[in-house]
């Protein structure tokens, strides 16, 4: 275990040095800093405004970083061959695996804390109140970007980086419109099985995205959940699965890779 | 099988790439024994599968065909990478960390506890002469002593089994001998070392046994002075006259005589006494007689550019 923490160390250093991370995380603080100077705008009024933008940011900064890092954590240490010295210590294969993903984990630990309390800052500054509901959806974009780390890092297993990020920006894409696309087909009389159950299987089999999406009670609070404990128990039991199972799946595929 | 650091049946390994039709033949049905104990030369030039020969012995890829045996154990088990550490050709670190840091990785991926694990690196520090530079990062580092950080995180588990690809690789002369002393000191102990290099000077002096490698294919194996033997002995003359050297070519080296210096380039088999005798039967005077034992660099030439010319 000291060995899968020392690597999972390792990654996380290595990545909060990364200069194309920090670009980003660095933009998204600044947009999040000057969002309220957007405020004359607002249309539908100031706290929707502040906090589906904030919200947007945060999820568009914690999605590419987590595409950007994951693509990179694997085949970048073959490249530079920093994995033979480590391979020929007494690291097994799934313990690389592991270190790679809970440091990445680790990671964007450290960008959502970061941009999380820049937005409460803001938050509370302009709409002058703390509002915990934003922190449930810091927690389940975490998570979001949690699960879509394993879906690259499971492609980085056997793809190169170019194509991992059409792979795994294709995969987050449809992740998130999925089950509205299939809710559409299931409500139209029209369509046959032959179209449905392909989408069905999909859907199923896609790691569903779109449940990470709450922010919509937050920025309309008349609209409740009815069950919101329940709701974000299940959604992040749901992802710490998909990620077991995507690890998994790495970490047979890694086995037989040759170096 | 255990009497072996390293056994290797057959060993074939063949790259077949994702786009190439043809596959590479990288090694062809290599049988090495080392033994423990020993330097073990591992030469070859560039291409000849020394590396991919390495990887196999570590478990980083599969034999194709084959087996490898590393420490009585399969090429790979787990449990033998406690008592081996390999030294990669031209090794790469996580240069954002210090020399210290990197240390304390690699004793953590070894399960080294605290409090050893300072001691053991601040000691490795010191033994590889960088404890002055331990809290500066490995990216301001030249290149010998990003080697020696190689080396040390090698030592960091005391092996039994180092296996060095090209360990003197781009260093400078007096950065060879620090490490050729190192490799020295390190058989002293009782180690075993595999050491891969087409280098040859420094390999030459330290190794036991040699094992050469041409295209997958091991083209020579044996013990340094057994492969270098059969050199040969200059002689040079004055005032010889001719009548000697019909005479001289006839104990069977090459001769030549101009204005009445003669040269001559006599196998090292005793006969130059003879040689000698007669050029100073015949009035001659010796000036020099000097012995040229043949080099690693010229077997190494002469076994590869046999090999290749079949
Ligand atoms: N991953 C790989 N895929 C395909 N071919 C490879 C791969 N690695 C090595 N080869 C080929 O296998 C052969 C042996 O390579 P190897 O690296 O083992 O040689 P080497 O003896 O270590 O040479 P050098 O002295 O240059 O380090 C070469 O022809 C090389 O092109
Ligand atoms: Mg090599």
């Amino acid at each position: 275990m000291n060995a899968t923490f020392a690597l999972a160390g390792a990654t996380f250093g290595e990545a909060i040095r990364k200069r194309i991370l920090l670009v980003i995380l660095l933009a998204a603080l600044v947009i999040l800093l000057i969002s309220p100077a957007f405020e004359p705008f607002a249309g539908r009024g100031q706290r929707t405004l502040v906090i589906s933008f904030g919200f947007g940011i945060i999820q568009l900064a914690g999605t590419f970083i987590a595409i950007i890092m994951c693509t990179g954590l694997i085949p970048t240490e073959i490249e530079r061959r920093t994995i033979y010295t480590i391979l020929s210590k007494p690291v097994q294969r799934y313990q690389f695996v592991l270190g790679k993903l809970l440091g990445a984990i680790a990671t964007l630990g450290f960008v959502y804390l970061t941009m999380g309390l820049m937005f409460l800052l803001i938050t509370r500054w302009t709409l002058g109140e703390f509002d915990p509901k934003i922190v449930q959806g810091l927690i389940m974009f975490f998570f979001q970007s949690s699960l879509l780390a394993a879906v690259t890092l499971f492609f980085s297993t056997f793809v190169s980086p170019l194509v991992n990020y059409f792979l795994s920006g294709g995969v987050f894409l449809m992740g998130n419109l999925m089950s509205t696309f299939l809710d559409t087909i299931q409500r139209n009389p029209e369509v046959t099985p032959l179209t449905r159950i392909p989408v069905q299987i999909l859907t199923v089999l896609l790691p569903n995205f779109a449940n990470f999406n709450i922010q919509n009670p937050i920025i309309n609070p008349e609209q409740v959940l009815t069950d919101e404990v329940a709701y974000l128990v299940q959604t992040i039991a749901y992802a710490v699965i998909y990620m077991v199972l995507l690890l998994v799946a790495s970490i047979l595929i890694f086995n037989q890779r040759e170096m | 099988m255990s009497d072996y650091a390293i056994k290797t049946v057959n060993l074939t390994k063949r790259y077949s790439g994702l786009w190439s039709k043809t596959p590479v033949e990288a090694v062809k049905k290599l049988n090495l024994e080392v033994h423990r104990g020993e330097i073990f030369g591992f030469l070859g030039p560039n291409g000849a599968g020394k590396t991919t020969t390495i990887k196999v012995l570590l478990g980083i890829i599969y034999p194709t065909e084959g087996e490898a045996y590393v420490l009585g154990k399969p090429a790979g088990d787990p449990s033998n990478h406690y008592n081996l550490s390999y030294l990669p050709e031209n090794p790469y670190f996580y240069d954002y960390m210090t020399g210290e840091e990197i240390l304390t990785f690699y004793a953590r991926l070894f399960g080294i506890p605290e409090p050893d694990r300072t001691k053991r690196v601040r000691e490795l520090l010191d033994r590889v002469g960088l404890s002055r530079a331990a809290n500066q990062p490995i990216r301001t580092y030249s290149k010998g002593m990003q080697q020696r950080i190689g080396l040390a995180q090698c030592l960091l588990n005391d092996p039994q089994l180092l296996i060095l690809d090209e360990p003197t690789a781009g260093l400078d002369p007096i950065a060879h001998i620090d490490i050729r002393d190192m490799i020295l000191d390190l058989r002293a102990q009782g180690k075993t070392l595999f050491i891969s290099s087409h280098q040859l000077s420094d390999v030459e002096r330290v190794c036991d046994r040699v094992a050469i490698l041409n295209r997958g294919e091991m083209v020579k194996l044996g013990k340094l002075e057994e492969l270098l033997s059969g050199g040969h002995v200059e002689l040079i003359a004055e005032k010889v006259n001719e009548g000697v050297l019909e005479p001289i070519r006839n104990l069977g080296g090459r001769a030549s005589l101009h204005d009445g210096r003669l040269i001559v380039e006599q196998p090292d088999d005793g006969t130059i006494d003879r040689v000698i005798d007669l050029v100073r039967s015949s009035g001659g005077h010796v000036i020099s007689v000097k012995p040229y034992r043949r080099t690693l660099e010229d077997l190494f030439v002469e076994t590869i550019q046999g090999g290749n010319r079949q």
